[in-house]
């Protein structure tokens, strides 16, 4: 990990287009644009970056910079402006893939983390954690699977500290504990990218640091993080700190 | 599998599936028991129609079926039939024993003259004969009033051979409400006016007519005098308000339809032979298994082979072939259509009107659905960030709508078998006074609800104090309905077809209505289905 260090006032200058395989996810020169009402509001302006396999980023920036969004095209819950920049992934464009191959990535590479934890309320602790896991399957292949599953699920939620929370509706939980069953979740499928939404954003800061030490636990088991921050001194416990001001990337530390 | 383990969740841990389940039961169990009820009747008019008069009708209405002994001694050779009786019938004027004095009363009368012992094997003459001696069961419970526990098994012997068995004279049994002295009793049973005075077995009647056959000349009323041997319940209203009974040789003798001799044209004192007895009808039960269209087909074939051999026989017999104008050969479904069609329609209708309620129960599930997929916005941008596909969360919805349709539609229909099965009791509950305990019962719900209604608004909740006086108002409300209702008669037979309620449950009608309450509850889930499906993932997670 390195130590926060200070920005400076420059635009960075946007990464070479993928040449290989050197990073395992890319942003490159991406546009959004929402449309509010009758009026475009520009999110991304030409937003690029880079990130390499076991690298914990995190993407700093203030509120409605647009460091969400990324977050999102990074995943492929969002898409960018057609025609106007690209995510790649392993060197591939994610945005050329069919549906299913998309629903794919979202479901086994990456594994997204909320600020608002986001778990289903009519789920307890245990569903919530394998509910990827049971996408794609049919209920034959389900019963075959049925322990392996469950076993994973028992196990992250064990070595999370929530062992004797299986079967507790999150309504139930606290909040830093709901946040260690949204981790759970987005590990279940063992996935190549942890994609972290302000993590942190809804809980006190004690709490809030037990959750950044799972994370880098995670990390130093060699998980590829892309954190979203706007708090500065959270953003210093990833390896790397990306930028963002007004839709585009300003410093790359 | 997701969707599995999501509809089971969606169901099992809300208040708004049960709503939803409960409407479509409710619009499900309206259309069945509509339907049944009308599906019933139509069975009714069937059923009456087949026992009141057999399977096959053959009819010659004013010159009558000469050597009708011979044609039905053949039909009865043939398989298809069971058995065959002739029959006359006319309208005339019957003098009732009431009011007392001298002016007695006339009742306008169908009569039909029969041969009771064949009628009885072609029709359900003997079992709808009402005056018999009740068995020892039926004396434990029937009322202290019914005076068929005073009667002699003699009743029913006159009854069945129309012949009163005290005075041997020619008897006549009248349908129940022809004697406008007899009272259909709320308990189900019948009773004459007046303490039994006006029983009618015990008084003689006049039947008046105008023959059927007369050549030239003024037509000469004539008349019977008969006692009254029995009265019978067919179950249909305008029948037994209208139809009498007495026995064929009689009748043939008041409408001059029994043998004659036959006299010369040119010379009146000649007699040049007989002229034989006619009937105006012969009515034929098919035999086991046999439908009443080939039995109709088979009699068709059988009289004309007979009219063929009689017109060889004999030079003066004229007879029309079976297909001519005045002769008809009829099945009972065919003479009955001016009854069946009517119904038919009418039940026909009430299914194209009562399948708006299906219109109704898919605009149920789609407002209620619309409301979960609102609610459920942020669990769909959740589960298309774990991978999810549109059609996958589309098909949650969908099996959401399927499970309440079948859920619906079972609890429908048990509903409806319960109420159709019951319809006759409820309908007698109406017509009587509510119990005490009843209307005691809803103040007493009333006081507690009064009272949960202030603890609650002690405490400050106003969600309870609103369901609470709600309670409070309902029940008094009920209590007051229940403590001054006295009886109301929705089902009359003297203004309806029949005396009784079908109470069957229409189960060919029930399966299409649960396939229906099915399809229309998915179709109901289509439109909020589809919105799931295109609800923007990032949008559906800022959702609040």
């Amino acid at each position: 990990m390195s130590e926060p260090s200070r920005t400076t006032p420059t635009t960075a200058a946007p990464p070479t287009p993928p040449t290989g395989a050197d990073f395992i996810l890319r942003a490159h020169e991406v546009h959004k644009t929402y449309r509010m009402g009758r009026v475009d509001v520009p999110v991304l302006k030409g937003a690029s970056m880079d990130v390499r396999q076991g690298e914990w980023i995190a993407v700093l920036g203030a509120s409605g910079c647009g460091k969400s969004t990324l977050l999102h095209l990074l995943g492929d819950l969002d898409q960018s402006d057609p025609g106007r920049g690209e995510i790649f992934f392993e060197g591939e464009p994610i945005n050329r893939r069919t549906r299913s191959q998309r629903n794919r990535y979202r479901n086994r590479t990456v594994g997204f983390v909320f600020q608002f934890y986001h778990l289903l309320p009519e789920l307890n602790v245990l569903e919530n954690t394998f509910i990827p896991a049971l996408v794609g399957l049919t209920r034959f292949s389900y019963h075959a699977k049925r322990p392996e599953i469950h076993r994973r699920a028992e196990a992250l939620l064990q070595s999370f500290g929530l062992g004797d929370r299986l079967k507790h509706r999150p309504q139930e939980l606290s909040g830093g504990e709901r946040q260690r069953v949204a981790i759970a979740r987005a590990l279940m499928n063992q996935p190549r990218v942890l994609l972290a939404d302000e993590p942190t954003g809804n809980l006190d800061e004690n709490t809030g640091g037990e959750i950044l030490d799972l994370l880098a636990e995670q990390h130093r088991a060699g998980l590829t993080i892309v954190m979203v921050t706007h708090d500065r001194s959270i953003a210093g416990r990833a390896d790397r700190i990306v930028e963002l001001s007004r839709g585009r990337v300003i410093t790359i530390d | 599998m997701y969707h599995v383990v999501l509809t089971n969740r969606y169901l099992t841990s809300r208040v708004i599936p049960l709503i939803a389940v409960g409407a479509v039961a409710l619009c499900a169990a309206l259309v069945m028991i509509v339907v049944s009820v009308m599906s019933g009747f139509l069975d009714m008019v069937r059923d009456s129609g087949r026992t009141l008069m057999g399977d096959v009708v053959i009819e010659l209405a004013v010159e009558g079926i000469p050597y009708y002994e011979d044609l039905i001694e053949r039909i009865e050779a043939l398989d298809e039939s069971e058995a065959a009786s002739p029959l006359v019938d006319s309208f005339g004027m019957l003098q009732m024993p009431y009011p007392q004095g001298d002016n007695k009363q006339s009742e306008y009368v169908q009569f039909w003259g029969i041969e009771p012992e064949s009628f009885a094997r072609v029709t359900g003459f003997a079992d709808t004969l009402y005056w018999r001696e009740l068995d020892d069961h039926e004396r434990r419970t029937a009322p202290v009033w019914d005076l068929r526990r005073q009667l002699t098994p003699q009743v029913l012997k006159d009854g069945l051979a129309l012949r009163d068995s005290r005075s041997d004279r020619p008897g006549i049994v009248l349908g129940m409400h022809v004697s406008k002295a007899n009272e259909r009793m709320p308990e189900g049973g019948y009773h004459p006016m007046g303490d039994g005075y006006w029983w009618m077995p015990a008084f003689d009647v006049t039947l008046v007519t105008i023959p059927s056959r007369t050549v030239g000349g003024q037509v000469e009323p004539e008349s019977f005098i008969f006692p009254v041997v029995n009265e019978f319940v067919s179950g249909v209203f305008q029948i037994d308000d209208v139809r009498v009974k007495i026995p064929l040789e009689v009748g043939q003798r008041m409408l001059h339809l029994d043998e004659a001799e036959l006299v010369d044209p040119d010379d009146p004192f000649t007699v040049i032979g007989a002229d034989p007895a006619r009937v105006s009808k012969i009515l034929i039960r098919a035999a086991d298994g046999v439908s009443p269209d080939r039995l109709r087909d088979r009699v068709i074939r059988l009289y004309d082979e007979w009219v063929m051999e009689y017109a060889e026989r004999d030079d003066l017999f004229v007879m029309p072939p079976a297909r001519e104008f005045g002769l008809s050969i009829r099945t009972w479904e065919q003479v009955q259509a001016r009854f069946i069609g009517p119904v038919e329609k009418e039940r026909d209708l009430m299914r194209i009107l009562f399948s708006i309620v299906y219109v109704v129960c898919a605009a149920l599930v789609l407002t209620i659905f619309w409301a979960i997929v609102h609610e459920k916005t942020r669990d769909i941008g959740i589960l298309r960030s774990v991978g999810c596909s549109r059609i996958g969360i589309s098909l949650i919805f969908l099996r959401y709508g399927l499970v309440i349709g079948v859920l619906g539609s079972v609890v429908g229909l048990i509903l409806a078998f319960l109420i159709v099965r019951n319809v006759n009791t409820i309908h007698d509950a109406i017509g009587r006074d509510a119990p005490v305990w009843s209307w005691l019962t809803a103040f007493g719900f009333a006081v507690v609800s009064l009272m949960m209604t202030i603890l609650a608004a002690r405490r400050e909740r106003m969600l309870p104090i609103v369901l609470w006086s709600l309670g409070t108002i309902a029940m008094f409300g009920l209590g007051v309905i229940l403590l001054l209702h006295r009886g109301t008669l929705v089902w009359d037979p003297t203004v309806y077809y029949f005396d009784a309620i079908p109470n069957t449950l229409d189960v060919p009608n029930a399966i299409v209505t649960m396939i229906g309450a099915i399809v229309f509850s998915v179709l109901g889930a289509f439109i909020p289905a589809a919105k799931a499906a295109d609800t923007d993932p990032v949008e559906a997670l800022r959702y609040e």
